[in-house]
C-alpha cells in the first residue's frame, strides 16, 4: 500500500475541485491499464492524511466512481478497481463520456483551421495505434 | 436531522450607527470543516464572536447544537474549544502550568493526546509565556482549545504567525479532529491554500454579509471565466446569468460567473456565434473576483 500512497497527483489549489482531480487521474489510469481489476486503493483516510486534504471529497470521488462502475466497495477492506463490465454502457452514454475531450479537441481543431475530413483520418489512425 | 454545530437565521450586530454584520444565515452540518475568508475587517471575528455568544446580535439569532448561543448551557459550552485572534495566556505562567490548570478545570481532558502534540509541535513547557514566540503561543492556545476533545473547535486566524511545517502539522490536526463525523471545526485565515487542503465549506465574508456559503467544490464548479472569442461584434448585453465581471472588447469578452452550468455552454456557443473557453479558477482567484 505504501508506494501507492503517492498514485496520484493532487493539486488543492487548482480551479478544478481535488474530487475531480482524483476522479479523472483514476479513470485515466485504469483506461491505460496502470491500475488493473483488483487493484487495492489507498484508504479515503490515508489519502487525505498523505495529501493533507479534507477527506470530504476523496470519498466523493470514490463514490462517485463506484456509481460509474469503476470502482468496486468491499465490506471492510480497501475499494478496488472493479472488472470492466462488458461494453459499459449504451453507445450514447459512452459518447457522453468523451464528449469533454471532443469539445475541447473541437476547439483545438477550429483555431488550426483543421477540416472535419482530417481531422476524422487522424483520430482513426490513432484509433488504429492502440488496439 | 442531526442537529446543526452551528445555525444563525438573519443574524446582524450593529454598533452604534455602524453595521457590522448584516443577514447572516448558515447552517453547519456536524463534520464540517468551515473556512472563513474576507478582507480584513470585513466582520469574520465580529461574526465568531456572535456565533459563540460572546456578544449579543442586534438582529436575528444563532444556535449552538440546538442552544442560543448567547444563552449557552454549561453541558454545551464544555463542548465548544476556541482559539482567539489575541491570546488570552497569561504572561507569569509556564506552558506546563497553562496545560495543568485548563486541563483541572475542564470535565475531561486527553493527557494522551496533548502529550503527543505538544511533542510533535514543540511547544516548550517550562518557559513563563512571555518568553514564547508567537507560534509558540499560538500553539501553546490551540493546546489548551484541544484537551477536553471539543465537538466545535472555533479558531480566529490559529495559523498566522505560524511557519509552513508548523502550519502543515497543524492542519493534520485538524483534519484528524474532521474525520470523525460527530466533530465540526470553523476557521478563519488569509492563508487560502490552507483552505483549499483542509475545508470543506466555504464562507466568504464581504463588507459584513456573506458573498458565499456553500462547498468548496461547488464554489470551484459554479464559479467559473469564460474566455469569449466570437466571429462578428458581441452583443452589448450577454446572456449571462450571475455576472461577477465582465469585460468586452468588440470580438471577445472575458465573464465571471457565479452559477455556471456546463450543460449550458453548446447553446451560449450557438447563441453567440462564440468559442468558449471555460477557466476555472482556484480560491485565490475567486475571492479577488468577489471583491472586483
Amino acid at each position: 500500500m505504501d508506494n501507492s500512497l503517492r498514485l496520484f497527483t493532487l493539486q488543492p489549489s487548482s480551479g478544478v475541485p481535488i474530487y475531480r482531480q482524483l476522479m479523472d487521474q483514476v479513470r485515466r489510469m485504469v483506461a491505460s491499464g496502470q491500475l488493473a481489476p483488483g487493484t487495492e486503493l489507498p484508504s479515503v483516510r490515508d489519502i487525505a492524511a498523505e495529501y493533507t486534504v479534507n477527506p470530504t471529497t476523496i470519498s466523493k470521488a470514490y463514490s462517485l466512481l463506484e456509481g460509474e462502475g469503476l470502482l468496486q466497495r468491499n465490506r471492510g477492506k480497501p475499494m478496488t478497481i472493479a472488472e470492466p463490465a462488458p461494453k459499459s454502457g449504451s453507445l450514447a452514454r459512452r459518447l457522453k463520456q468523451v464528449e469533454p475531450q471532443v469539445e475541447a479537441l473541437v476547439l483545438a481543431a477550429r483555431q488550426l483551421e483543421l477540416d472535419a475530413d482530417e481531422l476524422c483520418r487522424f483520430i482513426a489512425r490513432k484509433l488504429g495505434e492502440h488496439p | 436531522m442531526t442537529t446543526p454545530a452551528v445555525y444563525a437565521r438573519n443574524l446582524g450586530k450593529s454598533l452604534g450607527s455602524k453595521t457590522i454584520l448584516r443577514d447572516i444565515c448558515v447552517e453547519v452540518t456536524p463534520g464540517s470543516v468551515v473556512g472563513i475568508i474576507g478582507k480584513n475587517g470585513a466582520g469574520k471575528t465580529t461574526l465568531l464572536d456572535v456565533l459563540l455568544g460572546f456578544s449579543p446580535p442586534s438582529t436575528g439569532g444563532s444556535q449552538l447544537f440546538g442552544a442560543d448561543s448567547f444563552q449557552l448551557p454549561a453541558n454545551v459550552k464544555s463542548r465548544i474549544g476556541f482559539v482567539p485572534q489575541q491570546d488570552e495566556l497569561v504572561n507569569s505562567m509556564t506552558g506546563r502550568q497553562h496545560l495543568a490548570l485548563t486541563a483541572a478545570l475542564s470535565g475531561r481532558w486527553n493527557h494522551a493526546l496533548i502529550t503527543r502534540l505538544r511533542q510533535a509541535w514543540e511547544v516548550p513547557m517550562d518557559r513563563i509565556a512571555q518568553q514564547l514566540s508567537g507560534g509558540e503561543r499560538q500553539k501553546l492556545s490551540t493546546l489548551l482549545a484541544l484537551g477536553h476533545e471539543p465537538d466545535l473547535l472555533v479558531l480566529d486566524e490559529p495559523v498566522a504567525a505560524l511557519d509552513p511545517v508548523s502550519r502543515r502539522q497543524f492542519l493534520q490536526q485538524l483534519l484528524e479532529i474532521a474525520s470523525d463525523s460527530r466533530r465540526t471545526v470553523l476557521f478563519s485565515t488569509h492563508i487560502v491554500s490552507d483552505l483549499e487542503r483542509v475545508a470543506d465549506q466555504i464562507w466568504i465574508v464581504r463588507a459584513g454579509q456573506l458573498a458565499w456559503a456553500g462547498a468548496l467544490d461547488d464554489l470551484k464548479e459554479s464559479v467559473v471565466r469564460l474566455h469569449i472569442s466570437a466571429r462578428q461584434p458581441l452583443p452589448l448585453a450577454l446572456p449571462l446569468a450571475g455576472v461577477l465581471s465582465l469585460r468586452t472588447a468588440d470580438q471577445r469578452a472575458t465573464a465571471v460567473v457565479s452559477h455556471w452550468d456546463a450543460d449550458v455552454l453548446p447553446q451560449l456557443c450557438k447563441a453567440l456565434n462564440a468559442d468558449i473557453d471555460v477557466e476555472p479558477l482556484g480560491l485565490e482567484d475567486l475571492f479577488v473576483e468577489f471583491h472586483a
